[in-house]
């Protein structure tokens, strides 16, 4: 407790720093330990046989190549809507703005039947697909639909703010200075939104990785084929394999921190350039 | 977001001369349809089959599959889960914001990062951490079924792993929000005389209550729905340790559609009743930054 | 006493924020803490209040020693700059508040709390939310939360800073009011001098953490003792004038101005002169002034301000009167000058016109330096050492100008000096290894401060002082304590005693060493740390200054004869800067007169 110091009069600190340890420690730190001392007890030989072998490898391809078609798609759409929510006044505006975080606080499995059912052969959508030769659920497409879904709040959310503030300022300038809207588009506002377009991306990104619930309704969970890698953890653990599971597990986390970092270093750089600009 | 300042702007804007031109009513539609046809088919379609499909059968078949006891069971385990895990993330995000925010120390930003990790785990992760923990090849599996407790296919683990994915919501409202208000006022109660509790309950408290409001409301809205983590340490045991989401599956996979809907359509009002409360804790001024 | 402060410093992150401060505030008093912002006078009021704790000193409240309790116990009343109400609390609510935690009675608590109302004006408000109450209003209930618990002393921290003049003017006469009526002491931290006027029976000045002078308002306008309190107290003129025995001379012509202030020192010297605007006059032509004539200039800018008209003047003839700075800071040839109705009425003037220029009233400020000089045996050399990064952050610091003479002789044994007779201010000369001869040269020609300034030295980090004899004790201490108050520097004075001194003795080293402390402080505001060493004077000073880098030297010292036998050495190595101080006499009068009363009862 050496290194910390205290120059606020307000009470409190040992309690609340000392309970948001513990709890801290007891449901997040302790746990994820256990997760990557079970890796670690494997050999290093077996390690590489799990994490490596065909199957998990066919799992990675789906997850990610899946996780960033869906950002990539939400990187655009993301901006699309987000543009429109900013810059026109429609009919149901608002609520299309409430609705925005929807799947955010709709259920995966709910999101994922839903999904479903709308995409399959006889679905809504999905029967007017069928004549095209395109089928959704049950493929690699069913699976980015259901990641594209996840995404899209994060995605929209980044953006919306970073171009409500563009707009005022910086635009305003430019097209006192004479620039005509298409230039103003490119050289003011995107250059300006980039941080949070890619912020929103790897946040997207991130989240669809991981992502379990919605995926696995639509998917086929065919091996090697439609098996996403939080299934084949899932698959592990009920044949009792802990230490493969772990494996698996361990190869996400070290994944999950370099996106977690990616956001940092985004974010930081959206701020830098913002403080930079208003100096 | 911020509706006032936005529409403030946005009549600025359609009001300039030379903006009214075909270019731009072209450019302005084609951006609205685009957006409401990749909507329309990603997010209103599924919310609108939810429904269809509950009430397929009609309003009878729909009430009807609530008599389930399996279902009443989920919807009773579901509520337990939520009841124990909100307040205990509730009280853990009260204690790391005033911690985080009322105090100078090192390693803060750190601290910061490892309550926001869980975000960033999936939920599988999550569960699966538990297993490894506390399930029969374990860490703490021998020991425990040595001593007759169950942690892994039970209340316990249910209620760990909801717990764990829920961990930051609450926290990370708050944390900001504590920031942004500083401390001025907690200062003046103390130097009115107040002492520390008295400053918490009756200045802290009302001071951040609509920053509390929206993480208490998402957390509950992530607790109650959670799919992943809980499918993983639950072991889907029917009536017994089968919340709503698992029971969706449940009910899915043995193409009971009327079942599995009904049950969905319940978790989708609490959603649309969570964005409701959400849209108006942001109109009290408190915004989603 | 109500409010006693005992050398009270706070470091934040190793800088001192607050920097020694000892002060007494009065029962009763209204008293004013007035600085720029970064001077520290917001956090010396947060560590009255118990809101910050101090590093070093002590706080006493009605002679309770409160330095370690908490704000809670302390039971002052504070007023935040921005208000700081209880936004979800109603106006009864906010003012009841310290009284609900003192368990008070409903029925009291609210007639408690009408009086309060009454007090601040707001009856009848009571169920208002602050979000109802314009900024003014608001303020008003912080003042009336504030008082509830009847505090003993109210402390407001900038309490007019977000509101608009005409507000700021009624809620000043309201916090004036109610203070009187309550005969509470106070303490208001602002940075407007103007508030400061309004509403102090006593003003403290505040910079970089210093408190550096304290007196009524009227006294601290009229006879400030330091260039900031002239500069930051209103506008001012600083100019370069001689003190002689007749008195005020500025270049050729002397001044009949009144009130010049004490004569310093036995003979003549440089001195800086504060004129305020408003002191100076201007007529067509000489005979047509009033007062002293000073000199002729050019109306260069006209302002109308309402009640007064401002204008700048280029000064014409006698560049020895042109001012080193005024209020704007910008140091240049130009005069500031304000003029009422009155006498623009009887004088009309536009932009361009010559007019004549006298002065009113003229304050010499005690402070022994006033400008530096570089001198060498080239004009090229003379200009290198005014770049020097130590001289010119010294000038600038110290609003004062940097002149250069050229004397071909300079160290020549027995020559004379080519340029005017008398040597102003302080003296610069460049560091070499024969450096010692031209400073014993120069100390024979008159010039009393040298600063021998090696290449590329920056403002030092420690200030060792040192005086040869006690004769020039007081002199090197005004003039440490002048170089002081420019550098955010640690003082510490070096007492040498020879090796062989009897042990007898030594208690009379360690006395003379606290004498000079307790004068340092008790006449100059200055705080010093003191060490006794034993040995050769030279050498101990040589050994202490080359531990570390960021030193300098401040040395005194009687007659020039031995010089470089006793203090060659010093100077051989030029690694660091040291500032002589030569009196033949010591000045009885002390460079102090002039009230600096900063750290006395």
């Amino acid at each position: 407790m050496a290194a910390i110091k205290q120059p606020s009069v307000l009470p409190g600190f040992g309690l609340t720093f000392g309970f948001t340890t513990f709890f801290l420690s007891a449901v997040v730190l302790i746990p994820l330990a256990a997760l990557v001392l079970m890796a670690a007890s494997m050999t290093w030989h077996d390690f590489v046989r799990v994490v490596f072998s065909a199957r998990a490898m066919g799992s990675y391809r789906l997850s990610f190549g899946a996780s960033f078609l869906a950002a990539s798609i939400n990187l655009v759409f993301g901006f699309i809507i987000a543009w429109t929510l900013v810059r026109y006044e429609f009919p149901g505006r608002k609520l299309i703005d409430a609705l925005i975080d929807m799947p955010f606080a709709l259920p995966t499995a709910v999101s994922g039947i839903a999904l479903t059912t709308v995409f399959a052969e006889n679905g809504w959508i999905g029967q007017y697909l069928q004549p095209l030769g395109i089928k959704v659920a049950y493929t690699w497409i069913g699976v980015t639909v259901a990641l594209t879904l996840i995404g899209l709040p994060f995605a929209v959310r980044s953006v919306q703010p970073a171009l409500l503030e563009v707009q005022r300022d910086l635009e305003d300038a430019a097209e006192t200075l004479g620039a005509g809207r298409l230039y103003v588009f490119r050289r003011i506002i995107l250059p300006t939104v980039l941080p949070a377009l890619l912020t929103g991306f790897t946040l997207a990104f991130a989240r669809a990785v991981g992502e379990y619930g919605s995926v696995i309704f639509i998917a086929g969970n065919l091996p090697m084929k439609t098996e996403i890698t939080p299934l084949l953890i899932v698959i592990r653990l009920e044949e009792f394999d802990y230490k493969g599971a772990a494996a698996l597990g361990f190869v996400m986390l070290v994944i999950s921190f370099v996106v977690l970092l990616m956001i940092n270093l985004l974010q930081a750089w959206g701020r830098r350039r913002i403080v930079a600009g208003a100096r | 977001m911020a509706a006032g300042a936005q529409s403030a702007s946005l009549d600025d804007v359609s009001t300039r001369p030379g903006r009214d031109t075909i270019v731009s009513s072209i450019v302005r539609w084609t951006f609205i349809s685009l957006s409401l046809l990749f909507l329309a088919a990603l997010l209103f379609a599924p919310l609108a089959t939810v429904f269809v499909m509950a009430f397929e059968k009609g309003w009878r078949a729909y009430v009807h599959s609530f008599a389930d006891p399996d279902t009443a069971a989920a919807i009773r385990l579901t509520l337990i889960t939520a009841l124990v895990v909100v307040p205990l993330n509730t009280v853990f995000g009260l204690a790391a914001s005033w911690a985080i925010a009322k105090f100078e120390f090192r390693g803060k930003s750190f601290l910061i990062t490892l309550i926001d990790l869980p975000l960033a785990i999936s939920p599988v992760i999550s569960g699966m951490v538990y297993v490894l923990l506390f399930g029969l090849h374990g860490w703490f599996g021998v020991w425990l079924q040595e001593h007759d407790i169950s942690v892994i296919f039970a209340l316990p683990g249910i209620i760990l792993a909801t717990m764990f994915v829920t961990f930051p919501y609450v926290a990370r409202e708050l944390i900001p929000l504590m920031q942004q208000l500083g401390n001025d006022e907690e200062e003046a109660a103390i130097t009115l005389g107040a002492g520390g509790w008295i400053t918490f309950f009756r200045v802290t408290l009302p001071k951040v209550r609509w920053g509390l409001v929206y993480g208490v409301i998402l957390c509950n809205a992530r607790a109650m729905g959670e799919f992943g983590a809980v499918s993983v340490v639950s072991g889907h045991i029917r009536g017994l340790t089968n919340t709503m989401p698992l029971h969706i599956e449940i009910l899915y996979n043995e193409y009971n559609f009327v079942g599995a809907f009904a049950v969905a359509s319940l978790l989708t009002l609490l959603a649309v009743a969570t964005l409701v409360v959400k849209t108006l804790v942001e109109r009290t001024g408190y915004r989603r930054r | 006493m109500s409010i006693t402060l005992d050398q009270v410093t706070k470091r934040y992150q190793g800088l001192p924020v607050v920097n020694d401060v000892s002060l007494d505030i009065g029962d009763g008093e209204f008293f004013v803490l007035l600085g720029p912002s970064g001077s520290g006078k917001s956090t010396l009021l947060r560590a009255i209040a118990g809101l910050a704790g101090v590093d070093h000193g002590r706080i006493a409240l009605h002679g309770r020693d409160v330095t370690h309790v908490s704000a809670k116990e302390r039971g002052v009343g504070l007023v935040f700059q921005n208000y700081a109400l209880f936004r979800h609390m109603t106006v009864a609510d906010n003012i009841e508040f310290a009284l609900r935690v003192r368990r008070m009675k409903g029925a009291e608590r609210r007639q408690r709390r009408q009086e309060l109302l009454r007090l601040v004006s707001l009856e009848g408000m009571d169920e208002r939310l602050p979000a109802q109450l314009s900024g003014g209003q608001q303020q008003r209930v912080a003042v009336a939360r504030a008082l509830a618990h009847k505090p003993e002393v109210l402390l407001l921290d900038e309490p007019f800073g977000a509101l608009d003049a005409k507000i700021r003017e009624e809620l000043r006469r309201t916090i004036r009011q109610v203070q009187r009526e309550l005969g509470i002491t106070t303490v208001l931290v602002t940075h407007d001098q103007e508030e400061a006027f309004a509403l102090a029976d006593r003003i403290g000045v505040m910079n970089l953490g210093r408190l550096l002078e304290l007196g009524k308002p009227q006294e601290l306008y009229a006879r400030p003792a330091t260039r900031f309190v002239a500069t930051f107290l209103g506008a001012a003129n600083l100019i370069l004038a001689r003190q002689t025995r007749d008195g005020i001379r500025f270049g050729k012509t002397a001044v009949n101005a009144s009130a010049a202030g004490p004569l310093q020192g036995s003979r003549d010297h440089e001195v800086v002169a504060v004129v305020r605007p408003e002191e100076i006059e201007i007529a067509p032509t000489r005979e047509d002034l009033a007062s002293g004539y000073l000199t002729r200039g050019a109306v260069e800018e006209i302002v109308f301000t309402g009640a007064l008209e401002r204008m700048r003047i280029r000064i014409e003839d006698g560049q020895e009167a042109a001012p080193l700075s005024n209020g704007n800071g910008n140091g240049s040839a130009f005069l500031e000058v304000t003029r009422t109705q009155h006498e623009q009425r009887a004088f009309q003037i536009s932009n361009g016109q010559h007019v004549a220029i006298g002065v009113r009233r003229i304050h010499i400020l005690p402070t022994p330096l006033s400008s530096f000089t570089t001198c060498a045996t080239t004009e090229s050399l003379a200009e290198a050492l005014v770049q020097q990064p130590l001289l010119a952050e010294l000038a600038s610091r110290m609003k004062t100008r940097i002149s250069t003479r050229v004397e071909p002789k300079l160290g020549m044994p027995g020559a004379n000096c080519e340029g005017a007779p008398e040597f102003s201010g302080t003296t610069v000369i460049a560091a070499h290894s024969e450096v010692v001869y031209q400073a014993q040269w120069l100390l024979k020609m008159g010039a009393e401060e040298i600063l021998v300034l090696p290449q590329n030295a920056s403002p030092p980090q420690r200030v060792l002082i040192h005086w040869a004899d006690e004769a020039v004790r007081r002199a090197t201490l005004a003039v440490s304590a002048s170089i002081l108050r420019h550098v955010s520097a640690e003082a510490i004075y070096i007492g040498i005693l020879p090796q062989q001194t009897p042990a007898a003795q030594r208690p009379h080293g360690m006395r003379a060493l606290l004498d000079a402390r307790s004068e340092a402080q008790a006449v100059h505001g200055l705080e010093m740390r003191t060490e006794l060493r034993f040995g050769d004077v030279s050498h101990e000073l040589a050994r202490q200054l080359g531990e570390l880098a960021g030193q300098m030297l401040i040395l005194g010292i009687r007659g020039h004869a031995d010089l470089p036998e006793r203090f060659g050495s010093l100077f051989a190595e030029s690694r660091w800067p040291v500032l002589i101080v030569h009196r033949q006499h010591d000045s009885p009068a002390g460079q102090a007169g002039q009230a600096y009363q900063a750290g006395q009862a």
